[in-house]
């Protein structure tokens, strides 16, 4: 689920913006750490929970209006190279702020310990972002087909330039959807952090995972990504059960495939 | 920017450049501490040197009347950048003596530099290969073997829980997860231990679910995680979360002590068994001393990275001592077979290996109610030290220089 | 002429300025960057998984080199011939596809290449790397002396630099840029534009295995991030900082990039933060990397003195 979380996100962004962004791992640490400190300031998870995706955004926002606006025209391999180099310095930032350390944070007290499903014993967190994460795919992708604004963003992935000539400011549209994608990411960093624990490095794997997942769901088709997304997990627990090893490299050897086989990805448009 | 800092920078730029002839004050005695600061294990880094600096300190950075001149040197975690660096320590900067690196499959490929710079090089680490198949005279091995780990983890385990035969292993993916597995199987089998299930996981690994639910499927009496830092607490975390524990113990064979139990909370280290290379209520006048300052430095009790830098630091210094020569072959010499009593209590370096024969500690961790204070985390309730047994050795013949 | 002066200065001064095993290590990297320039600089193409070619040469000449004790030449040459077969074989792969699904793949072939070598640890040594790589003796020369190594390395370079700017003054460097400027009008014109795509893989792949090998030589082990994607982003990057718009671009981005993060590290642990606002910094303002802050510079100072 975290996984289609991360990959609608990071599909919005490239599919809206047509930019390979190097920084959504970055960003997705940086969702779980402020999560720790909101917590640890206020007290209170649920509100850290609130907190932190929107300070995810909010920094989603920044990086939009002074950095990737400038560089639309730029060309692939500038895009990569800023997107890179904001990873880069999040990442430092997260260990000077931070430290090195790796972090524990505890889920909430009603959601500590498990369930017992019968077959097997299951904690009870997990079940809760499975649900939450659930949640927010479906509302990400009400909004996109069923709002005006979300139509608008949707035209946006298909033609830029129809978009605009029908009179909508479409840079307000690039930074309202990097927004987004940041905000997904930073939830998805935040949710993570009860489960995987948090370490400066968390988001360059996550990285890795995003854009398989964008890959295989086509670039630009949200559905897809959330298909694709759930499709890896499920793929990733199945190889772990049988040869543990190999459960990550697995997820790269899929993708070189699905690539090869069909270019635009299972349910790519383009 | 500060004119300090401009010139900073400038000696930084000329330190890249002069060679060692130049640079390096005839009478200095350089050595390197080559700690990650960056890549797995950036947060060890600061804490190895800690531990060499203090031990570095007692003796006010001076040995056999000369100035010692420390220098460190990010590893990244990496063969390739470790080596790298190693090597521009020791021709750029005069290094003779080197302590690290913390991976113990990095620490293998810098043993080679060692080994061609004619270097000293002491390492702590699970890997038996550098006392073992690896082994040459320039290296030497401060963790204790992984026989002497597992011996100990396993005879005091089922000296507590004798009914305990079926056992579920996690292991890293990695040289010291691999030997630590191998000997537990081993010893294992003199009491009549079935193993149930072995999974690998590979370093670094988060999401440790799957294995859990593999682990449970098994229905063990004992689970055993030979594994890590991160991946030690995220599999701790993992098993608690799933419910294994505390129902089933859980033994970390080769853990780092502290830095891993104070990321766990109290309800998750019920029913935990730790075996550590260190751990800080070890009753020595060295240890106590060592604690003590640490503690007042640092404010945390110190775990296994920053005493064992502090130890191999120590060692080193007390083969300086008995050589009465900053030389490199006239202090490997001296500490081939030397005996100290110090941080672990008796500790002795087997010439024909380089291994270093000590005891291993074995806890119990406390449950909240029994916890005096905050960091009272565990009991020490045995320790073990028996060697390698020869026909394990895999070190036939330790070489020249 | 005068870029080729500066060179050949600074390859004499260079081991005296910092260590000859730097030094070397800059000059590989260099014909790492070369040969990706090829794809970034002239074709257009972003390669984001070129250690893929980089670490299969180093692998399998550093074999060879351990295990069979193959002599200096052999091993250039097997490492050559890896690097453009490994290229073929991506290339063929990636060429059909462009944007960002072309970058994509690369990258997902380069992981999948790296957890190969990371799982077969018979062979490479997984994540400890194939340590024990000898630096053979050849025609009386003791390459272990790492000055003599210094100046093959050297050597190998003016010559590959040499080959690289024949092949982009010649008709199929021509052909690249074209392709770069507009395929479209490059096919209609009647180029078979995916098999120019595919020989600038092969060829960049081929300079790929060259620097892999000397590589492997000259640290005497083969590490896993050889063939890592942070290791294709790093050249990468060097060609971008240096200026991927001229030949001698990733020359002066190897340059920066070994020197400051070796320099940079002692000083602070934290330096990635400096180079990632490096990145930003050239990207924002300087988009044509060091070459172009230094043609800039010499534009500025004649119309100063013509003013």
């Amino acid at each position: 689920m975290l996984y289609a979380l991360m990959g609608l996100g990071l599909s919005l962004i490239t599919g809206v913006l047509n930019i390979p962004n190097f920084a959504h791992g970055a960003l997705f640490a940086i969702g779980a750490y402020l999560l720790v400190s909101a917590a640890n300031l206020i007290g209170n998870f649920w509100i850290g929970l609130l907190l932190a995706p929107l300070g995810v955004a909010l920094l989603g926002l920044i990086i939009e209006y002074a950095g990737i606006r400038r560089l639309y025209a730029a060309g692939h391999d500038y895009q990569l190279l800023f997107t890179f180099g904001l990873a880069l310095i999040l990442n430092e930032l997260i260990i000077v702020i931070w430290g090195p350390v790796g972090i524990s944070q505890l889920p909430p007290a009603i959601l500590r310990g498990g369930v017992d499903l019968g077959f097997t014993f299951y904690p009870k967190y997990r079940l809760f972002v499975m649900v939450m994460a659930g949640l927010l795919v479906l509302l990400t992708w009400l909004f996109l087909e069923r709002t005006r604004y979300g139509a608008i963003m949707r035209a946006g992935i298909e033609n830029k330039e129809m978009v605009s000539l029908l009179g909508i400011d479409i840079h307000k549209l690039f930074t309202v959807a990097f927004a987004l994608g940041a905000f997904l990411a930073g939830i998805a960093g935040a949710l993570t952090a009860p489960i995987r624990g948090l370490s400066p490095g968390m988001g360059v794997d996550m990285l890795g995972i995003a854009f398989v997942v964008v890959a295989l769901g086509g670039l630009g088709n949200l559905l897809g990504a959330i298909a694709a997304g759930l499709l890896i997990g499920v793929a990733q627990a199945v190889v772990a059960a049988y040869w543990t090893e190999a459960s990550t490299a697995v997820i790269f050897a899929v993708m070189a495939l699905v690539l090869l086989i069909r270019p635009q990805g299972m349910f790519g448009i383009r | 920017m500060q004119r300090r800092d401009i010139l900073k920078a400038g000696a930084a730029a000329a330190t890249l450049g002069f060679p060692a002839i130049i640079r390096a004050q005839q009478k200095e005695v350089v050595i390197l501490g080559l700690w990650d600061q960056t890549g797995a294990f950036a947060d060890v880094g600061p804490l190895n040197d800690r531990g060499m600096r203090m031990a570095l300190e007692e003796r006010d950075m001076k040995i056999l009347g000369r100035p010692v001149k420390y220098v460190t040197r990010d590893g990244a975690t990496q063969a390739g950048t470790s080596t790298r660096r190693a090597e521009e320590a020791i021709d750029g900067e005069g290094a003779r003596f080197m302590i690290g690196p913390w991976s113990s499959g990095v620490a293998l490929a810098v043993s080679e530099v060692a080994k061609r710079k004619k270097v000293l090089h002491l390492f702590s680490g699970g890997t038996e290969d550098i006392s073992g198949s690896r082994c040459h005279r320039y290296s030497f091995q401060w963790a204790a073997s992984p026989y002497t780990a597992a011996k100990t983890v396993v005879d005091n385990f089922m000296k507590a829980n004798p009914k305990a035969k079926r056992w579920h292993l996690l292991v890293a993916d990695y040289a010291f997860g691999w030997s630590v597995e191998k000997y537990i199987k081993e010893v294992g089998k003199n009491h009549g231990i079935e193993f149930v299930g072995a999974d690998r996981h590979p370093l670094g690994e988060r999401e440790f679910s799957n294995y859990v639910q593999k682990a449970a499927a098994n229905r063990p009496d004992v689970v055993v995680m030979i594994n890590f830092g991160g991946d030690a607490v995220a599999g701790a975390r993992e098993i608690f979360n799933f419910g294994l524990t505390p129902k089933v113990p859980l033994i970390m064979a080769w853990s780092s002590g502290v830095e891993e139990l104070i990321q766990l909370s109290p309800e998750i280290r019920e029913n935990l068994w730790v075996g550590t290379n260190f751990y800080y209520t070890v009753d020595t006048p060295v240890a106590k001393k060592f604690v003590a300052d640490y503690r007042a430095k640092f404010k945390t009790p110190p775990g296994y990275a920053p005493s064992a830098a502090y130890s191999m630091t120590r060692l080193m210094l007390a083969g300086f001592d008995k050589a009465k020569s900053v030389e490199v072959q006239d202090v490997i010499k001296a500490l081939e077979g030397i005996e100290v009593n110090d941080l672990l209590g008796q500790m002795r370096v087997d010439g024909a290996t380089h291994q270093t024969l000590r005891p291993y500690f074995f806890l119990r961790c406390k449950p909240k109610a029994q916890m005096k204070e905050e960091l009272d985390f565990a009991t020490l309730i045995a320790t073990g030290d028996a060697p390698l047994p020869k026909e394990y050795a895999a070190c036939k013949d330790i070489g020249g220089f | 002429m005068r870029a080729l002066v500066l060179i050949l200065i600074s390859i004499c001064l260079l081991p005296f300025i910092v260590r000859p095993a730097i030094a070397s290590e800059i000059w590989i990297f260099a014909i790492f960057g070369l040969g990706l320039n090829l794809l970034l600089g002239y074709t257009g193409l972003l390669s984001f998984g070129q250690s893929t070619f980089f670490g299969s040469a180093a692998y399998v000449a550093g074999w060879l080199l351990k295990n069979y004790g193959i002599n200096v030449f052999f091993a250039l040459g097997i490492g050559v011939g890896v690097g453009a077969l490994s290229a073929l074989l991506v290339g063929y792969l990636c060429v059909q596809r462009s944007g960002l699904y072309f970058i994509m793949l690369t990258f997902a072939l380069n992981q999948l290449f790296y957890f190969i070598a990371y799982q077969w640890t018979t062979v490479t040594g997984g994540e400890d790397g194939m340590p024990g790589v000898p630096r053979p003796a050849f025609l009386g020369f003791d390459f272990a002396n790492p000055i003599l190594y210094y100046a093959f390395v050297s050597v190998l370079f003016l010559l590959s630099l040499y080959l690289m700017r024949r092949i982009v003054e010649s008709p199929l460097g021509k052909i690249l840029q074209a392709i770069r400027e507009n395929e479209l009008r490059a096919e209609a014109v009647g180029y078979n534009v995916p098999r120019f795509k595919l020989l600038a893989f092969v060829v960049g792949g081929a300079f790929s295995g060259l620097a892999g090998v000397l590589y492997a030589m000259l640290f005497g082990i083969v590490p896993l991030e050889a063939i890592s994607f942070v290791f294709s982003g790093n050249v990468v990057f060097a060609t971008l900082i240096g200026g991927s718009g001229s030949l001698y671009g990733p020359i002066i981005g190897s340059f920066v990039f070994i020197w400051l993060s070796e320099s940079m590290s002692v000083m602070w642990a934290r330096w990635p933060l400096l180079l990632g606002v490096a990145f930003v910094i050239v990207v924002l303002f300087f988009r044509g990397g060091v070459v172009e802050v230094w043609n800039r510079f010499f534009a500025w100072r004649s119309s100063k003195q013509r003013a």
